[in-house]
């Protein structure tokens, strides 16, 4: 027996590449032209013009409904049809070195040095061929042919492989550029790379029929609904317009650029390969499906959506707002966007159909086990509408920003902005329980705070927080948001605050800024009957006040004394102006308090004196 | 009364109007303000109205000297607080008031006790605990709450002496509470206020908190009249002790036995005699200062 002896990468790359040959040597034949050549001159449309009449009208074949995931420590594929609720899932076993994919009704995979393709509605094997341990970038399928994109050995270049439903290799092609993910069309392969070139690829001759330059970043070609797209964070529709994509006019669509946390894609680059196991960027996804329209394309149902983590958003495309907001029990690792709704898988192998109206859940699916990553197909599956009303905006991002979740916190900061755009009451409720709760994140709170003082509703919602306090006993460690209500309290001249207002001057747990807010706006609502508390106040700080903002506080309520015209009250501020003991703070500005005074009413005129 | 209900944070302390029969007084308690008197200077009232902070003080001290019998004085004093003082002088004002254990000076010392500044804060129960009836008795137990520790400590030890309180059995849960949230002071006030079922309550608390703290509760419960704790209260009380068994325990008896009253109960008496007996060269590091 001959000892074992280690392979050297390069003796790898040698073996990966005679793996595809022997590969092709059992199939179709070799291609080996200048293929993708960037000496190439733009056509101005002709030849991709001519590909769209030979096989653009016709619809392109339907592709599966379907999700699919890697379990098992990537040792296992475990799928399920969406368009049957109660479908028993399938699961096929075999080691797997990266993301599996979904081109049209077949999942195709790679590991363990072979390349394989499923059926993906059954999991039945398609075919297999060796590759080597070449990296998967992606596949396209038109029902008959599977055309693939490798990584080449080394990582330079790429190796397109066509595979007939037989397992016959039907074209190989070889190239150093990078490759995307191919679709397949009337035996045609239409092939992204360099980001804006799409090669029309004739897969019986293996010449490059035609070319398009797009004018967006394009890595990926796909089929879906019975058209043919272009893409990577936009759509192009192959259409009669196609062949003035050179010119930027093309039918497109794209998803409205927007702020979002993790910066997320509408699809990964099709030129990478996929890990196995989804990571961070999988978790921070934009999804959306384009539709054909008679003018070109647009997002079906005027909707995109957008995930972090657990959260999901759906925003309404034409109007740019954010329209829902759903929290998914366990982070998203995939999904897609459907006619009526979004599918969405999590890593603890749920699946759930979003309504794209109100972001309700309507349908759930379960992969049975936890995942490590998933991928979802939709091409002619509907969501249909919820059945049951969805909760206000206003309350869904309440529950949101409420998740106590430190991963979460970016996208939360995000919500609370929305939330404060809000003008539901159920928003204030909601800010006020975000900026009191003691469990809500640090790095939140002053996002929450300062919504929280640019409120002009929800008076009640206030009033009944500032009727709590700090008390030890009770276990209630944390004061309320007082300084922030206090402004909004204020802004909306809400006298009923005012006697709650007091009793937080008067509450030692108080931060000094909140003292000094309440003071502030107990000037602009206090009315005669609370005068007593504030001389109190004012006699127990105007000579002890520990730094400006008690100080500053002092004066407010010397404000509110004036502006009431309250007589023993300001009696009592004018001793405080005249007394050296009053801190200089609050005494240097009190005389000015006291000059906004209004001029007394003139005398009655005394009686004419009769001459 | 003032006009202003006083909202969340006094009202219901100051509005308080309640009268119910004395049931506790405090132990071996001498007033603190109870000093020697001397007779309040007749132009002191004229100098707390002085404009002149060392005025102020010398008249603050004078009736200070003159403890309850500077009584008269309260009411300038209330009325120079509100108008406001520097911290030194409300400090001296606080505390004057707490000497003279006027009523007059109950509301303004309530106030006081809710002040920003921890130390007027804590000078403000101090002189709350000298005074009498329900407001000081109120306040006290807002300060259970306090966001300060050494406030909650000082008012969990205040209220267990002060007279006048109406509302006792509110007050031992109040402090109940106050145990179980580690203001460890509460145990003995516990110990000076409760009725015979809290005082078991209370010795149920043996072995959860220190043995320390326990002592000096469980010594007021035993040392208080028969008319407050009965023998069988005191006795159960005694045997709780004696089963933790320790050397700490073994000493806590032995200076109960020697506190004892001659003419005490025979029967906690020969309760006490036994524990000491039974816990004789019990386990446990007994205190440097214990008497051997």
């Amino acid at each position: 027996m001959s000892p074992r002896r280690s392979l050297s990468p390069g003796r790898l790359r040698a073996l990966a590449a005679a793996a595809l040959a022997t590969a092709v040597s059992c199939g179709g034949g070799q291609t080996r032209l200048n293929l993708f050549s960037t000496d190439w001159s733009d056509d101005e449309g002709a030849s991709i013009g001519r590909i769209y009449d030979r096989v653009g009208r016709a619809p392109a074949p339907p592709g599966a409904d379907v999700a699919i995931a890697v379990v098992g420590n990537a040792s296992r594929i475990v799928g399920m049809r969406l368009s049957e609720p109660g479908a028993s899932k399938w699961t096929f076993a075999h080691a797997l070195d990266g993301r599996p994919v979904i081109a049209g009704g077949v999942v195709v995979a790679s590991g363990s040095g072979e390349v394989f393709a499923l059926q993906a509605a059954t999991g039945g094997v398609l075919w297999r061929r060796p590759t080597g341990g070449l990296p998967l970038l992606g596949a396209g399928d038109d029902g008959a042919i599977t055309v693939m994109a490798f990584r080449s050995a080394g990582g330079v270049g790429s190796v397109l492989l066509a595979v007939g439903r037989d397992g016959q290799v039907v074209r190989q092609i070889e190239t150093p550029k990078a490759l995307g993910t191919p679709a397949v069309l009337g035996h045609l392969g239409f092939v992204p790379w360099a980001g804006q070139y799409v090669s029309v690829i004739d897969l019986a001759n293996g010449d490059e029929a035609a070319r398009v330059t797009v004018r967006q970043e394009t890595s990926r070609a796909w089929t879906q609904s019975g058209a043919l797209w272009f893409g990577e964070n936009g759509f192009i529709r192959f259409d009669e317009h196609i062949r003035d994509a050179s010119k930027g006019k093309a039918s497109t669509v794209t998803v409205p650029a927007r702020e979002l946390p993790g910066m997320p894609r509408v699809a990964p680059p099709g030129d990478e390969p996929m890990p196995a196991a989804a990571n961070a960027l999988d978790k921070t996804r934009e999804y959306a499906k384009p539709m054909a329209t008679p003018s070109g394309a647009a997002l079906e149902d005027g909707r995109w959506y957008g995930t972090y983590f657990r959260i999901v958003m759906g925003f309404d495309a034409e109007h740019d707002k954010l329209a829902w907001v759903h929290m998914q029990d366990a982070d998203i690792v995939g999904g897609a966007a459907a006619g009526g709704g979004l599918v969405l898988c999590d890593e603890r192998g749920h699946i759930a159909e979003l309504d794209a109206k109100t972001g309700s859940v309507v349908a759930t699916l379960d992969l049975g086990e936890p995942v490590e990553s998933c991928v979802v197909n939709v091409d002619s599956l509907r969501v249909p509408g919820a059945a049951a009303a969805a909760k206000p905006l206003a309350a869904q991002l309440a529950d949101a920003v409420r998740a106590e979740e430190p991963q979460l916190v970016i996208a939360q900061k995000l919500l609370l902005r929305e939330l404060a755009t809000s003008e539901d009451e159920v928003a204030t409720s909601a800010l006020v329980d975000a900026a009191s709760d003691p469990r809500t994140s640090p790095d939140l709170l002053p996002a929450a705070r300062d919504a929280l003082a640019n409120r002009r509703n929800g008076a009640a919602a206030m009033e009944a927080a500032l009727g709590r306090h700090y008390d030890f006993l009770k276990d209630v460690l944390r004061s309320p948001p007082v300084g922030p209500m206090a402004d909004a309290l204020g802004a909306m001249k809400d006298k009923a605050a005012a006697p709650l207002l007091i009793a937080h001057l008067f509450d030692p747990a108080d931060t000094d800024d909140d003292v000094k807010r309440a003071a502030a706006a107990l000037a602009l609502i206090a009315e005669d009957d609370v005068a007593p508390a504030l001389r109190q106040w004012f006699g127990m700080y105007r000579a002890t006040a520990a730094n400006d903002d008690i100080a500053a506080a002092v004066v407010s309520i010397a404000d509110a004394l004036v502006i009431m015209d309250d007589k023993p009250g300001i009696a009592q501020v004018e001793a405080a102006e005249a007394d050296a003991a009053t801190v200089p703070y609050a005494r240097e500005r009190l005389a000015p308090v006291l000059a906004s005074r209004p001029p007394p009413a003139p005398a009655p005129d005394p009686e004419p004196k009769k001459k | 009364m003032r006009a202003f209900p006083l909202g969340a944070a006094l009202g219901a302390a100051l509005a308080f109007t309640g009268a119910l029969p004395l049931e506790a007084r405090a132990q071996n308690k001498p007033r603190p303000g109870a000093v020697a008197a001397v007779a309040l200077p007749v132009d002191a009232i004229k100098r707390l109205k002085s404009a002149d902070a060392a005025q102020v003080q010398g008249a603050l001290d004078d009736v200070r000297m003159s403890g309850r019998d500077g009584a008269p004085a309260a009411k300038t004093i209330v009325d120079v607080l509100d108008r406001g003082l520097s911290p030194a002088l409300t400090l001296a004002a606080i505390e004057t008031l707490g000497d003279t254990q006027s009523p007059v000076a109950n509301e303004a010392l309530a106030w006081y006790a809710r002040h920003r500044e921890v130390g007027i804060r804590r000078a403000a129960i101090t002189a709350l605990g000298k005074l009498h009836g329900a407001v000081p008795a109120h306040a006290l137990r807002g300060a259970l709450s306090d966001p300060d520790e050494g406030v909650r400590g000082l008012a969990a030890t205040e209220i267990g002496g002060l007279e006048g309180n109406t509302q006792v059995k509110e007050t031992v849960a109040d402090l109940f509470l106050a145990l179980d949230h580690k203001v460890e002071e509460a145990a003995a006030s516990i110990g000076q206020l409760c009725e015979p079922a809290d005082c078991k309550k209370l010795a149920g608390k043996l072995g959860i908190v220190p043995f320390d703290v326990m002592a000096g509760a469980l010594d007021q419960v035993l040392l208080r009249p028969p008319k407050d704790i009965d023998e069988a209260t005191k006795v159960d009380i005694i045997d709780r002790v004696r089963e933790l068994g320790t050397a700490d325990v073994h000493q806590f008896l032995q200076d109960l036995q020697s506190k004892w009253p001659p003419k005490g109960s025979a029967r906690v008496k020969a309760t006490i005699d036994q524990a000491v007996t039974a816990t004789t060269g019990s386990p446990g590091r007994r205190s440097p200062e214990a008497p051997q």
